[in-house]
């Protein structure tokens, strides 16, 4: 159903859209399951209702802009769906988007974001719909299904084409490829969500070893890299494949760059700064335990202390 | 990197006209690759039949220049030069700039009395504008000029044309390089399992303490009774 699109736009997406269909689609499924009565709910309906409400469709409009043949999407918003008459409601659409021309008036409308696993038949009636707005909308299919195997977004953009199918042209979505492009401040946030420690995980040891596993999987790349330059290389040598100059000089220019640290200033700041590390934390349980010791010795006084203690003092056990 | 982009295409077009021309007119051709502002390597024009053809015919010296440029420095130039064709301005400031990154090969910090001797410049400012004007801004080089360390401390030089021998010495760095960062791996995995193993002593530790800390209080309220 989704051949490669041959309109020739290229496709910018920004992250602020992800995170807005996929805030939707998460706020919409837990107000519909709220957690108390999941179970509750999986018993008394029918099947399909149990299944719509665990996994609700939610529509929405993305707009951005069009520049040339880039369609670079920046944010989204929210649409009402009629599931009766399968539309989009209209005049919710067309106010919203007179407050957004209000704030940015350079962004269109290009065209809609839904959530699910494939593009269905009756997204075809919603697309059509908005061709009045846009006469060639942008349909962005968010997967919520969390694959821990998977290693790309599970978004896909798909433009319409007429396609002649058994002689008659028929509208058909097809597959179009996309880039992500950030903004500075989207970067900043991307990387914060990316870095969320557990927020109960306060005790040294699991930030620690949060820290490290962040460090291994960067050093796993570099090594994977590192190795795929070796066995190039390895295999020039052996003649399996042509000399390229180009990139010998490249990866001979990239080597000189090691050792990246040598000079004796480095050695210098880095011992005096461990150093300190060190003699800080040194410092710090060397006080704790001198508290805890004087705290022991005050109660270790006023538990036997007694017999020094002359006229007035009871004794406590 | 920009600067292989850069002479992508001008060693594409020389390459081509090498190609096609014939031994006589090879000789203007590598003079004018020689004094090409932006070229830097030389080896796919080394690599070209028509011109290994030049050697040991009245030519050679072509071959020979073109050789100097690929791999030698200013130094080579001056022992050998009564043997080699005469350079033109341009192809001396072009074959200071590859001294320049040869000595950037062995070390990356350069002292400022070896880049003098071996550019033969005499004073520092002159040195200095060579290094800014000609090395830096030509984007073959990265680095930052130390007046008082008088030195020159170069992070990044670009590639020159690999000498036969250098490959299996990159062969080797790179598997070093490799051994390294697994050796990091597998120390950074026995870290992060310290560092959960720690974590468990010093729970059951605490544990430990609070429940002798139960028992204490119990068997004191049983005395009590």
């Amino acid at each position: 159903m989704a051949p490669s699109s041959s309109s020739g736009l290229t496709f910018k997406l920004h992250p602020l859209v992800i995170v807005n269909i996929s805030d939707h689609y998460t706020r919409v499924k837990t107000q519909l399951n709220p957690p108390a009565s999941i179970c509750a709910s999986g018993h008394g309906s029918n099947n399909g209702e149990a299944m719509i409400q665990q996994n609700p469709r939610v529509y929405g409009c993305v707009i951005g802009v069009q520049r040339g043949r880039t369609v670079e999407i920046f944010n989204s918003f929210e649409l009402l769906y009629d599931p009766s008459t399968q539309t989009l409601d209209r005049s919710f659409l067309e106010k919203k988007q007179e407050l957004y021309k209000k704030v940015f008036p350079d962004f269109y409308i290009l065209g809609w974001y839904s959530t699910g696993s494939d593009a269905e038949e009756s997204d075809m009636h919603i697309h059509r719909a908005l061709m009045d707005i846009n006469e060639s909308p942008v349909y962005v299919l968010l997967n919520p299904a969390i694959n821990h195997a998977q290693k790309d977004l599970p978004v896909t953009i798909y433009e319409s084409e007429l396609h002649v199918i058994d002689g008659i042209p028929q509208l058909i979505f097809v597959h179009t490829s996309y880039t992500i492009e950030t903004v500075e401040a989207e970067r900043i946030s991307v990387d914060h969500v990316a870095h969320l420690k557990p927020s109960d995980g306060g005790s040294a040891a699991t930030q620690l070893a949060a820290h490290l596993t962040g460090i291994h999987s960067a050093i796993k790349m570099l090594n994977s890299r590192i190795r795929v330059l070796y066995q190039y290389l390895a295999a020039m040598q052996k003649d399996d494949i042509p000399c390229d100059n180009s990139l010998l000089r490249q990866v001979s220019s990239l080597l000189r760059r090691l050792p990246a640290m040598e000079s004796e200033r480095f050695q210098d700041n880095f011992l005096m700064e461990y150093n300190d590390k060190l003699l800080i934390t040194y410092l710090a349980m060397i006080t704790t335990c001198s508290s805890n010791m004087n705290e022991m010795v005050d109660k270790f006084n006023t538990a036997y202390d007694r017999n020094t203690r002359r006229g007035g003092r009871t004794a406590f056990m | 990197m920009d600067i292989e982009q850069k002479q992508a295409e001008i060693i594409d077009q020389l390459v081509k006209r090498a190609s096609t021309c014939k031994s006589e007119a090879l000789g203007p051709l590598i003079i004018e690759a020689t004094s090409h502002p932006s070229l830097f390597a030389f080896s796919e024009i080394l690599a070209l039949p028509n011109v290994a053809q030049l050697e040991g015919t009245t030519d050679s010296v072509y071959l020979d220049l073109l050789r100097l440029f690929a791999h030698g420095t200013w130094g080579d130039y001056k022992c050998n030069a009564t043997r080699l064709p005469h350079l033109s301005p341009d192809q001396i400031l072009k074959l200071k700039q590859l001294t320049v990154l040869t000595l950037a090969e062995s070390n990356k910090v350069l002292p400022y009395d070896t880049l003098m001797v071996e550019l033969d410049v005499s004073n520092v400012r002159e040195l200095e504008d060579f290094l800014i004007n000609e090395c830096m801004y030509a984007g073959i080089v990265r680095g930052k000029l130390d007046q008082l360390k008088r030195c020159f401390e170069v992070p990044f030089a670009a590639g020159r044309d690999l000498r036969p021998g250098q490959l299996g010495n990159m062969l080797h760095t790179l598997s070093n390089w490799l051994n390294t960062s697994e050796n990091l791996l597998i120390s950074i995995q026995d870290k992060i399992k310290w560092a959960d193993n720690m974590s468990e002593m010093d729970k059951k530790h605490r544990k430990e303490a609070e429940e002798g800390v139960e028992e204490v209080k119990k068997s004191l309220s049983m005395k009590r009774e």
